[in-house]
């Protein structure tokens, strides 16, 4: 696994994808910090934490649609399902490697706190249950973006398809949403929605409900690119 | 070593292989030989299990290559047909990951013996397609495999490369069992033991090579006319 894990990750460093999208995902959100403090005159991560899933949904379909579709297009899916090993380490050392990418991406952002700790006083607990949050919200989303991966040998097909869900599935829990659609529904698709879930962490609340929800949906997804690869048709 | 029983593979209505039935030992250099289309590279995914039979058993080291292939592929080395590489790794990274996953301890002796130190340090897009034909080879032979499958190993190589290929298929054949597809008649009277008729998905002919220089063309037409 460990050999695979240094193959892909090398892959994503070697595509232009792979540095300039998290850069400028951090750059970004730093730009938007920095507007926010010292325009508004708001010092919280609170923002920053609502906004990055709207950047996640970009960057992480972006991040990960070469990962199974190339490997089609490309024929390498032959050698790499001929060589000894299983679909699930195939999967997992795909996942591990672009979570690798959206760990160090999410440690450029730390940068906001720490420069937000020195002009106010934060709760430290508080921000490392976000960062978790977060986290785990960008591993849904990858493990979803990669079996999306899986069904296509296209990539761009792999990335439109994975980024209309995303952005979707991210709508679900926005106020837009809830003022047109009926109250059940919208219980109903507030339940599905990560957002929500989300939310709980950034309130530096680690729900079980939530984690529950984040790791059944991570595993979800796994099983299914697993079980994509062992069609073999 | 290899059987495979009364093998069909279909997609959606074609009938890509029918009813393929062979074994194959130790010691064999098996040309397998069909006109485009006729089920070889099918077959090759087939033994190595990268393709599930509709129908049939495929059985290498008497175990299924696609449930035990965690046992049976490590003792499997395969160039696919038309080598599929990634194309911006350097040959160094790509060989250091084959070498990884089969465990193979002296890189160094593939190296030499492909002529490939040159190359060695170079991403695998700047190569030619001779040195890309080698890495394939080289990630083939990592894990000295008892079986070597080669789709079709020397297509689009200028005649010099096909020799150095051809010489090392004779060379490597001698404790392993050699499949190799074609459709250059010439290649299986110069390397194969044995051939492998295939078309339209059925098994034409399995016997030893013919003797005499051009038997295997006069063989091959009169089979594929009569099919």
């Amino acid at each position: 696994m460990k050999a695979l894990y240094k193959k892909e990750l090398m892959q994503i460093l070697n595509s232009p994808v792979g540095y300039s999208v998290p850069v400028a995902f951090a750059l970004f959100l730093g730009y938007l910090f920095i507007k926010d403090v010292f325009v508004v005159g708001s010092a919280s991560l609170k923002p920053f934490f609502s906004v990055a899933p709207w950047l996640l949904f970009i960057l992480i379909p972006a991040l990960s649609m070469r990962s199974i579709s190339e490997e089609k297009r490309a024929n390498t899916i032959e050698v790499l399902m001929t060589l000894p090993l299983s679909e699930d380490t195939i999967v997992f050392s795909k996942l591990l490697s672009l979570l690798t990418i959206i760990s160090i991406t999410l440690g450029l952002t730390l940068s906001i706190p720490i420069v937000l700790g020195l002009i106010s006083t934060l709760y430290i607990p508080e921000i490392i249950v976000g960062y978790i949050g977060l986290l785990l919200l960008s591993t849904l989303y990858l493990s979803f973006s990669l079996y999306i991966s899986s069904r296509f040998s296209n990539q761009i097909a792999s990335f439109s398809i994975s980024a209309l869900i995303l952005f979707l599935v991210t709508t679900l829990s926005s106020d837009f949403l809830a003022n047109l659609l009926p109250k059940t529904v919208q219980d109903v698709l507030l339940f599905g929605s990560p957002i929500l879930h989300l939310d709980n962490f950034i309130k530096g609340i680690v729900d079980l409900r939530s984690l529950s929800y984040f790791i059944m949906l991570i595993v979800l997804f796994f099983k299914l690119t697993v079980i994509e690869l062992k069609k073999r048709s | 070593m290899i059987e495979l029983s009364h093998v069909y593979k279909r997609f959606g209505i074609k009938l890509a292989v029918s009813d393929l039935s062979f074994k194959a030992q130790q010691g064999d250099i098996i040309g397998f030989l069909g006109p485009n289309g006729a089920g070889k590279t099918t077959t090759m995914r087939l033994i190595t299990g990268f393709l599930k039979p509709t129908e049939g058993k495929v059985k290498l080291f008497n175990e299924n290559p696609i449930t035990k292939r965690l046992t049976v592929l490590p003792r499997v080395g395969y160039l696919p047909e038309n080598n599929p590489l990634p194309l911006d790794m350097l040959v160094k990274e790509y060989l250091d990951f084959i070498t990884e996953v089969k465990h193979e301890e002296h890189i160094e002796n593939i190296i030499e013996e492909l002529h490939m130190d040159d190359v060695y340090e170079k991403k695998i897009d700047q190569l030619s397609r001779g040195f890309k034909q080698r890495v394939g080879l080289a990630a083939a032979l990592c894990g000295k495999p008892d079986i070597l499958l080669l789709d079709e190993p020397t297509s689009g190589l200028d005649p010099i490369e096909q020799d150095v290929i051809k010489n090392l298929i004779k060379k490597l054949a001698k404790k392993r069992i050699v499949i190799f597809s074609t459709h250059i008649l010439s290649e299986i009277e110069d390397v194969a033991t044995r051939v492998l008729i295939i078309n339209k998905g059925s098994l034409l002919f399995d016997g030893a090579k013919p003797k005499g220089k051009g038997s295997v063309e006069v063989l091959f037409k009169k089979l594929i006319k009569k099919s």
